[in-house]
């Protein structure tokens, strides 16, 4: 007897769905015993999950396709992918939403017709640009951002838009405006996925250290002593293209194939069918869970390698509290008529701070700047202004500051993150921080058996 | 979490009603800080960066982008010994996103007769490509490319010519420099020049 | 098709051609097409695999619109097993697609010989009594057998073969065997041709660490006794010796020399190898495989023209030099191998020749990759699934048990096959109720199911040879909870595992898992049981 042939019907489902349902109900409709803390099993919630709660999933590749199709049927029916690619032969082998005649058209639109054309019910937006071209709004509304990228750079701008909702209590807790994340990557036999819940788990810039740079060989190797395959493309690459083959001949050295070539240059990484799918079906169950609490949550880096038997580590990574992205900052309470130079000085007295000679900028502006000398003076002017008119007539911002503190007795630089609110303004807030505890990450035992390099382009 | 949200919502709701406000769709946090295409990493990295310059006097820095892009720079070195004293080389800085998890960009935008100089103005010194670390920072680089000038070295050529000439005959080799720096030809190939002063 | 090397060339760069071409030989049956065998199937049909059947009997329900991505809406009513096989031929149409409707456990008992015309068999979602008998027939029939099975937040791989090996093991941190302690004639020569006093600065830093270190173990030895430095204080004092040669402290080749003086040493072979040299297989005669002829002619090598080393895998790491001598030493080192793997084939044939068979049975390319990787063969056996119930590994169980890292898989382990005994016993799996019941953890009947899968799953691990204590009475309660159901990414994961661990049987490259993946969906810590 299959195992499926003692699943005798009844159960107490919702019967509009006809059962279709039927086994994600067991989860969000049955109450259990090892569940988040939030869990409220019933109607309700999959009522919110399947209607309510907005998806964006970035990247529309190897793990996008799969977290399209896991996510849909995990019961999140609104969804929305971005990707900036468009299709090539070469994804075919495991981006299964693509067949050959899709080759050229753009990812995000056709996964996204295909997985609505398979899963009645499901609504899917693509977007067929790159993320940065999204203005910032177009995140407002979206409950979770599950990542299937391969860009450190990409993660790092998507964390920093969804850190940037975060919002801190007097007492430096997360009050409001947690966007979670869950972010996967692979490499051949290899992969991650991780849970970011901002405020409450470190976030990618806590511990962007785990993404080892990428190797590179010194330019006068490939200039004038190249030894292997990969110093003879990199070389054409970087300074004279179309030369690898004769140079390699002209040294002697073997194995420059096409094959390679691209894989030196474009860094290209091995991707199969299957470690895409296991990441993918981990990040979206992880999401299923983040958001309806039907069971624990992840805690919260598992790492995958299944070159050698299987083997998946689950290591808890602490919070970086200095964190400039995800971290609370230093909360600092001011009078509208508080100028530029004034504010300086009050960095300069505040106890947590210490800061002297700071220099400080807001949203990409850079309102005063000590040094080098030419940026001085193109600031000079500012120092006069009223910090509320420099910022815009904003009521609460974030704004960074750095100078030079004293640390057991020595100087050092520093870059704090501070959030400034205006008495009298429609936000204000009356407590003081409370916040500041000096909190540096100690190095995790991260041995190169996990490590796989992130690819750049 | 979707109770939480849930919670938030009403919360929201309550609070709108209370003050008798009809309810306004509040800006949000997001678009507060956060220009369109900026994930506000960049502005403290940058900003990092500028803090904790501290330039050798023989240097000087520019922001052809005006005063808000700290990402790309411009940095002119006149060494003050050795070959190359005299001359004035403009160096143009691109800073990553990530930085420091990735090195600057950096290029010569002064075509140098230089043993590790290309006449791309490619710069062939250790901390730009395999040795760079997320400790270093602008002034390590800066430091490195002074020394480039007052210590060329003729073991990691980019330029094989100018480092065959530094290693068998010093004296050309000076020659040759002087003679680009004043804006000329060495061998087959012209220089501009490159006089502190000229223009 | 158009093609076909583009389409798979990501993946070509794991697996090579070979893999690749192992690939489309092979010939896979699925047993039952829900989402766990489907996304299994799924990815091995976008990775070109031969051929798939597929044996299901159900036809498509609702329910199924709701785990599987591979049926949709039009298909409902009609066989399960063609409409996954009509989606599977459309993501490949490389791939030859079958499919049988029929139940797989009436085929174990209508048709046992049907299993044995496919290289691998994919079994999901069976119960225990029939996998024993899949086994079986497996067994004999020299078919691997793959179990997956998902089950709410749990779920397991199994492999089942009797011998797997492996030459290409692909091995990441392996430490190259460079002979720096016994270099041959040809390296020591090239080695003296170089002088380590060089005056030009240019080529003194340009001389490869390989050089380096060979001259200096030689001026080591002589001054030693012909030891090698080998302990702590040794070792330092060689590292010093090197140093002493640096004519500035930032020449690459010696820092180089300095960071690989570890491997003047011979490392000595690991256990996993020397349990392979010694393994009773090695005997060979008519009925070896492959795989022994090639570990038989590895001994005899070892004993004589090896005098105890290796054959020499020929391949050098990338280091500081000048390129003229990179390529030199690399040549001395590929001629080398080159040379040992001709001592080797030449055992090989007369093996063969001795055991009876064909004495080019073994093509060279095969002698020559196994001679590059005779480091890092590897061998994998599976217990039968009899001898897993049977005779439970307890002793090696209970080392895993005290970590509490993993606090449930255990557990899941134990209840995995606990459900199938209730749902043997009681035709259904616990927690699915035959009249409509409001499903509370207080009510009568989940609170029955939830005591009589506690009782069973008591039993097994009384049988296992373990206290009651061992099981979390919260996790009895989840297997209830979860009634039977297979979650969409549940099964993704376990699937893909499946289609992994599929992957390196039949390309034969990589390390298949040595025991049972359990798979917690709870806390996400999944672990590999010895079993």
């Amino acid at each position: 007897m299959a195992a499926e042939a003692a699943t005798t019907s009844i159960d107490e489902g919702l019967n509009e769905d006809g059962g279709r349902w039927k086994d994600l109900d067991k989860l969000i409709l049955r109450p259990g015993t090892i569940v988040g803390d939030n869990f409220e099993p019933g109607p309700e919630l999959k009522e919110n999950l399947m209607k309510m709660v907005r998806v964006l999933v970035v990247g529309a590749g190897g793990l996008g396709c799969e977290l399209l199709k896991d996510l849909a049927l995990s019961g999140f029916l609104n969804l929305e992918v971005i990707d900036m690619d468009t299709i090539d032969v070469s994804n075919l082998n495991r981006q299964f939403l693509f067949r050959f005649g899709d080759v050229g058209k753009p990812k995000a639109e056709v996964a996204a017709k295909c997985v609505m054309e398979r899963i009645s019910g499901v609504n899917i937006v693509p977007h067929f640009c790159r993320i940065e071209d999204k203005d910032i709004s177009f995140f407002d509304n979206f409950h979770i951002i599950v990542l299937g990228l391969d860009s450190i750079e990409a993660r790092s701008y998507i964390n920093a838009v969804a850190c940037s909702y975060l919002e801190y209590d007097s007492d430096g807790n997360p009050s409001d405006g947690i966007k979670p994340m869950v972010d996967g990557g692979t490499e051949g036999f290899k992969g991650h996925a991780r849970v970011i819940i901002p405020g409450l788990t470190p976030c990618f810039e806590c511990n962007i250290w785990l993404f080892p740079p990428q190797v590179k060989f010194p330019l006068c190797t490939l200039a004038e002593t190249p030894r292997t395959a990969a110093h003879c493309i990199e070389y054409a690459h970087l300074i004279k293209w179309g030369e690898a083959l004769k140079r390699a001949e002209l040294f002697g050295i073997s194995g420059v194939t096409y094959s390679l070539t691209q894989g030196v240059v474009k860094n290209i990484v091995p991707a199969i069918a299957s470690t895409n799918a296991i990441v993918s079906a981990a990040c979206a169950l992880e999401a299923l869970k983040i958001m309806t609490d039907c069971s624990k949550t992840m805690s919260n880096y598992l790492m995958y390698n299944g070159t050698e038997g299987i083997h998946s580590k689950m290591t808890a990574f602490d919070r970086d509290k200095d964190c400039l992205v995800c971290g609370p900052g230093i909360l600092i309470e001011l009078d509208i008529s508080v100028t530029l130079s004034k504010f300086i000085d009050l960095l300069g007295e505040h106890p947590k701070l210490l800061l002297s000679k700071p220099s400080i900028t807001h949203r990409g502006n850079n309102l005063y700047m000590q040094a080098p000398p030419v940026l001085e003076e193109m600031t000079r002017s500012n120092l006069n202004l009223l910090l509320f008119d420099l910022i815009g007539k904003i009521p609460k911002d974030i704004i960074h500051a750095t100078g030079t503190t004293s640390i057991n007795g020595k100087r050092t630089s520093c870059l704090r993150k501070l959030r400034v609110i205006f008495k009298g303004t429609a936000e204000d807030v009356t407590d003081m921080d409370t916040m500041g505890a000096v909190y540096r990450f100690v190095d995790k035992d991260n041995p190169e058996f996990w490590g796989y390099p992130v690819p750049k382009f | 979490m979707i109770k939480l949200f849930k919670q938030k919502e009403k919360q929201r709701e309550q609070a709108e009603n209370a003050h008798g406000r009809a309810p306004v769709k509040k800006q949000s946090a997001g678009e507060l800080r956060l220009h369109k295409g900026v994930s506000g990493v960049e502005q403290w990295r940058g900003l990092g960066n500028m803090s904790e310059l501290n330039l050798p006097k023989t240097s000087t820095i520019a922001f052809p982008n005006g005063k808000d892009d700290l990402m790309n720079f411009e940095v002119t070195l006149q060494p003050d010994e050795g070959y190359y004293l005299g001359g004035s080389f403009v160096f143009t800085f691109q800073v990553p996103p990530i930085y420091p998890h990735e090195a600057p960009k950096v290029k010569c935008k002064t075509k140098v007769y230089h043993p590790n100089i290309d006449l791309e103005g490619n710069v062939c010194l250790n901390i730009l490509r395999e040795d760079w670390k997320p400790v270093l920072n602008i002034n390590t680089i800066v430091y490195g490319l002074n020394l480039l000038f007052t210590q060329p070295n003729d073991e990691d050529p980019l330029n094989q010519d100018a480092a065959a000439v530094l290693r068998d005959n010093p004296k050309l080799f000076e020659t040759n420099v002087r003679r680009a720096m004043a804006g000329g030809y060495v061998g087959q190939f012209f220089f501009p020049r490159c006089m502190v002063g000229s223009k | 098709m158009a093609e076909p090397k583009n389409k798979y060339d990501r993946q070509l760069r794991i697996w090579g051609e070979q893999g690749q071409a192992a690939l489309e030989k092979a010939s896979i049956c699925l047993l039952n097409c829900g989402p766990t065998g489907s996304e299994a199937l799924k990815n091995l049909v976008l990775g070109g695999i031969g051929s798939v059947t597929i044996v299901d009997e159900f036809k498509v329900e609702m329910n199924d619109l709701g785990n599987n991505f591979l049926v949709d809406a039009s298909s409902v009513g009609q066989s399960r097993a063609k409409c996954v096989c009509t989606f599977l031929q459309e993501l490949n149409d490389a791939v030859k697609a079958k499919f049988i409707q029929e139940s797989p456990e009436r085929l174990l008992e209508t048709n046992p010989s049907f299993f044995s015309q496919f290289t691998l068999i994919i079994a999901t979602q069976l119960l225990e009594d029939s996998i024993l008998k899949l086994d079986k027939i497996c067994r004999e029939g020299n078919v691997m057998l793959v179990i997956a099975r998902s089950y709410g937040l749990t779920g397991i791989v199994r492999i089942s073969v009797k011998e797997h090996t492996v030459i290409e093991s692909k091995h990441e941190h392996f430490v190259e065997d460079l002979r720096f302690h016994n270099p041959w004639p040809e390296l020591k020569q090239f080695a003296e041709s170089i002088d380590l006093n060089v005056v030009d600065p240019v080529i003194h830093k340009h001389i490869p660490y390989a050089v380096i270190l060979i001259k200096l173990v030689e001026k080591w030895k002589e001054m030693h006794d012909g030891h090698l430095p080998l302990t702590r204080k040794e070792k330092d004092e060689f590292k010093h010796l090197i140093k002493s040669l640096m004519l500035d402290i930032d020449e690459d080749n010696y820092k180089e020399a300095i960071r690989a003086s570890f491997k003047v040493c011979p490392e000595g072979i690991g256990s996993d190898l020397s349990q392979i040299l010694e393994d009773g297989s090695a005997e060979v005669d008519f009925g070896s495989s492959d795989f022994w002829v090639m570990v038989a002619a590895l001994k005899e090598f070892i004993a004589n023209e090896g005098e105890g080393e290796f054959p020499l895998e020929g391949s050098i790491p990338d280091m500081t030099s000048s390129t003229e001598y990179y390529v030199n030493l690399q040549k001395i080192y590929q001629a080398k191998a080159e040379v040992d793997f001709l001592a080797v084939e030449q055992r090989v044939r007369s093996i063969l020749k001795r055991i009876g068979r064909d004495s080019d049975a073994i093509s060279r390319a095969d002698i020559k990759t196994f001679c590059r990787n005779s480091r890092k063969l590897a061998v994998r056996r599976y217990r039968s699934i009899e001898d897993e119930f049977k005779s439970p590994a307890t002793l090696e169980l209970q080392k895993n048990l005290n970590d509490e890292e993993y606090s449930y898989t255990f557990g899941f382990y134990v209840l995995l096959r606990a459900v199938d005994r209730f749902a043997a016993n009681y035709n259904r799996f616990p927690g699915l109720f035959d009249r409509r019941v409001q499903y509370s953890l207080k009510s009568s009947e989940v609170a029955d199911d939830v005591h009589r899968l506690n009782s069973i799953a008591v039993g097994i691990l009384n049988n296992l040879g373990f206290k009651a204590k061992t099981l979390y009475e919260d996790l009895v309660s989840e297997m209830c909870r979860f009634g039977g159901a297979e979650l969409h990414a549940v099964a993704a994961f376990v699937g893909g595992i499946a289609s992994q661990e599929v992957i390196k049987l039949i390309t034969k490259q990589f390390v298949p898992v040595s025991g049972t993946f359990i798979f917690d969906g709870i806390e996400h810590k999944s672990q590999v049981l010895p079993i």
